[in-house]
């Protein structure tokens, strides 16, 4: 795997996740109790042997590159390779936004040619899974593809007006696409994942830009499919994914994996998941404290009720106050008596004494960063 | 040549800690996992790290396989830095010689070639036996403006125990008058903490002096300090209050982890300026779940409790299955307490496995410990002050 490098893009649209990415980028979205998205996109990366990964960051990129740094948590802090943080820049074509995925490849195209590897691994950061990337690589050398595309058959990842779909033959080439369909035909989801040559990715985007296109899977997957003058290929990721698209999948997402088996499917012992540290003392439970199917992280001071919920670290629920399936971010505190239901608290959020918020299972609410209730 | 440093830190882990039984029989005793995620050489070396003190050598000797790999580049603990950071340093052939660290003093001594290269002014010997936190730059300081050529932190002990420890016999200025190790009759209370601030250049000529005394010990306690007292060198007192506790054996290693089940913790580990950092196992938030109880007890990542956990310490990756009782114990990394077990005032040393339905210690009597990788068989007993090691009869 020396030879592979990996590219993310975190970019994507984050209009449903409402106040929660006010402040952050999707990848940024703090996760499972300690990680954020981009934790498991790096780790099956590093994972799989790349050493060598560049972020192409959009808007809110501050919190993403505090939490990355220098790429130390995942032995990305080499010399020649490592991890490579590439926020947008003023040029003459490019006024700082990028309107699609193909203007930021072309706006980083200065990464392709100064890194060593020929083939690259291009993928967004709004999925979480945790896939042996070093199998998919191989399936794209094995089958002397152009381009492979990582897709999953998992019903959940199915979204109307959005995503794309892939219909294929026997031996797994693409034959058709769909790109953001009002209903979906085929089973196949696009996990927004490629394996691709170094030199034609460069020459498809700078041909696809300089023709006024933006879309990766419309102008450049869907024409090659089309005119099959690509051998385009899909592998299948077979294990569970979760697509980070709303309140309501970023909700879901934490709920599963309270569930053990989910649990292990993600955090594998041969494939951990690497993030930053904060050198927390470990949870500490009080001699009142109830905790009933709950994930807690380190620095947290139970005294109270938990049930069915996440808890980041350093999240204080105090004596007599109960926590019903809530996900509280980073130096949350529930104070004494106060009883939240389907919440998601952002990081130092504070519900005082006695305050009682219930949300409905199907909306949850969302208490902003830093907000007191 | 490299910078100069104003201080370098010595860091003393070559001891075999032979009190701790099955526990030290694999592994130094700096490198013992304590209080839920940290070993014990993660206290010297965040003070050090929180003092400023940026150089430090670690002298290893005994069992050193785990305490290098927990070490690594010094990452932890910001030690992984181009000029100084954190150096192993195991005894090594010189020329036609070569030997083991004899003493305190000769570990020192031979590694003075390693000092040399910081050109310090001070040198700070630490050892790896004691949970405390302390600004060893506020001692450092101290030493400075007394003028010393040594100084001494020590701590007030109970009267009582005051004939166990190395005791120092001050004047009203705190300079040290008398080092009496282990009195019968104490004239004082300051025990020494066994961290010592030497000025380099005054050390240097007391280590070549004692090398050349065949009859020495080679050992700061014994050797170095009665020398210097009896030159009438200046040697001072650094009186420390704070939460120090020695771990040298089991009964006291796990009164420090129960410590930190008090309210208020003797020990501030939530103190944001004075983090205490450890290797971090990056392993997912602990999980409780339903028809579990879990109270007045430390859980750190990787752990999943689905039993009843009390008064108790887990570490990294342990799991408590369904049923299982756990009771003002300490369960180390990757341990596992199989159904319906019972384990009472007793330490589990590392990727222990208590199978379903033993029994381990007792409510009252001695702590029980089951060694690193050993497996209690089902339904066994355990009885309270047993060590489960390799050669342990489980039927007699």
């Amino acid at each position: 795997m020396k030879d592979i490098m990996g590219l993310i893009y975190t970019g994507e649209n984050d209009a449903r996740l409402r106040e929660l990415t006010v402040t952050r980028a999707i990848a940024a979205m703090p996760v499972a109790g300690r990680y954020r998205v981009i934790d498991f996109l790096v780790s099956s990366m590093v994972n799989a042997g790349m050493k060598n990964i560049g972020v192409i960051t959009q808007k809110n990129y501050h919190s993403l590159m505090d939490h990355l740094g220098s790429g130390k948590e995942w032995d990305l802090h080499g010399k020649n390779n490592g991890l490579h943080i590439l926020p947008p820049f003023l040029t003459r074509e490019n006024v700082g936004l990028y309107p699609g995925l193909l203007d930021a490849l072309r706006s980083n195209s200065n990464f392709f040619v100064r890194s060593k590897q020929e083939v690259l691994v291009l993928s967004n950061s709004c999925i979480i899974y945790n896939a042996r990337l070093d199998e998919l690589v191989q399936f794209y050398q094995d089958t002397n593809a152009d381009i492979t595309l990582l897709y999953t058959k998992d019903p959940t990842m199915k979204r109307d007006e959005y995503g794309t779909y892939l219909q294929l033959d026997k031996s797994g080439n693409v034959t058709d696409m769909e790109v953001q369909p009002t209903h979906p035909g085929y089973d196949n989801v696009y996990m927004q994942v490629m394996v691709i040559k170094r030199e034609l990715i460069k020459e498809l985007v700078d041909k696809a830009v300089s023709h006024g296109q933006h879309s990766m899977d419309r102008d450049i997957l869907l024409r090659l499919v089309q005119d099959r003058s690509a051998k385009v290929n899909a592998y299948e990721y077979k294990g569970k994914c979760w697509m980070i698209d709303s309140v309501q999948s970023y909700f879901k997402f934490n709920m599963d994996i309270l569930d053990p088996k989910m649990r292990k499917g993600l955090f594998r012992e041969d494939m951990p998941v690497f993030t930053k540290v904060r050198d927390e003392m470990p949870a500490c439970y009080g001699d009142d404290a109830t905790t009933v199917n709950s994930l807690v992280a380190d620095g947290c001071q139970v005294d109270g009720t938990i049930e069915n919920s996440i808890l980041f670290r350093g999240v204080k629920i105090a004596a007599g106050a109960h926590v019903k399936n809530c996900i509280i971010m980073q130096d949350g505190q529930v104070h004494e008596g106060a009883y939240i239901e389907n919440c998601i608290l952002d990081k130092q959020a504070v519900i005082k004494r006695n305050s009682k918020l219930i949300g409905p299972e199907a909306y949850p609410i969302v208490i902003g960063k830093d907000v007191v209730i | 040549m490299l910078r100069k440093k104003t201080c370098v830190a010595m860091l003393l882990a070559g001891g075999q800690g032979s009190r701790l039984g099955v526990l030290t029989q694999k592994v130094a005793k700096p490198a013992i996992p304590y209080g839920g995620k940290y070993r014990i050489i993660d206290f010297p070396l965040s003070n050090c790290t929180n003092s400023g003190i940026d150089t430090v050598g670690v002298l290893t000797q005994y069992q050193p396989l785990e305490l290098n790999a927990y070490i690594g580049s010094g990452a932890p603990w910001d030690l992984d830095i181009s000029n100084g950071g954190v150096f192993v340093l195991p005894p090594y052939q010189k020329g036609k010689s070569g030997e083991w660290y004899r003493g305190t003093a000769n570990a020192i001594y031979q590694n003075i070639a390693f000092i040399e290269q910081y050109n310090p002014d001070y040198v700070l010997i630490l050892s790896g036996d004691h949970i405390y936190k302390m600004d060893y730059n506020a001692m450092l300081n101290y030493h400075i403006r007394h003028g010393a050529d040594a100084t001494i932190a020590v701590r007030e002990v109970p009267w009582e125990e005051a004939s166990r420890f190395g005791i120092m016999n001050t004047d009203s200025d705190d300079r040290i008058i008398e080092f009496e190790e282990k009195p019968k009759n104490p004239k004082s209370n300051k025990a020494s903490m066994g961290v010592y601030i030497f000025t380099w250049s005054k050390l240097r000529q007391y280590l070549e002096n004692d090398e050349g005394d065949k009859k020495s010990n080679n050992d700061f306690g014994k050797n170095i300090i009665p020398n210097m007292l009896a030159d009438k060198q200046v040697l001072v007192a650094y009186s420390f209050n704070g939460y120090w506790k020695d771990v040298g054996t089991i009964e006291s290693l796990w009164e420090a982890n129960m410590d930190l089940l008090e309210t208020p913790m003797p020990i501030d580990m939530h103190d944001k300026r004075w983090r205490i950092y450890a290797k971090n196992p990056g392993m997912a938030p602990h999980y409780i779940a339903k028809g579990a109880t879990v109270h007045d007890t430390l859980i750190t990542e990787g752990c999943e409790v689905y039993g009843n956990v009390e008064h108790s310490i887990l570490f990294a990756g342990v799991i408590i299955e369904e049923g299982a009782k756990v009771e003002s114990s300490v369960i180390m990394p990757g341990s596992v307490i199989k159904r319906g077990a019972v384990v009472q005032r007793a330490i589990v040393a590392m990727n222990g496995v208590v199978g379903p339905g033993a029994f381990v210690g007792e409510e009252t009597g001695n702590i029980a410990v089951v060694g690193p990788g050993m497996t209690v068989p089902a339904g066994k007993h355990i009885p309270a002050g047993d060590q489960v090691d390799e050669a342990y009869d489980f039927d007699k």
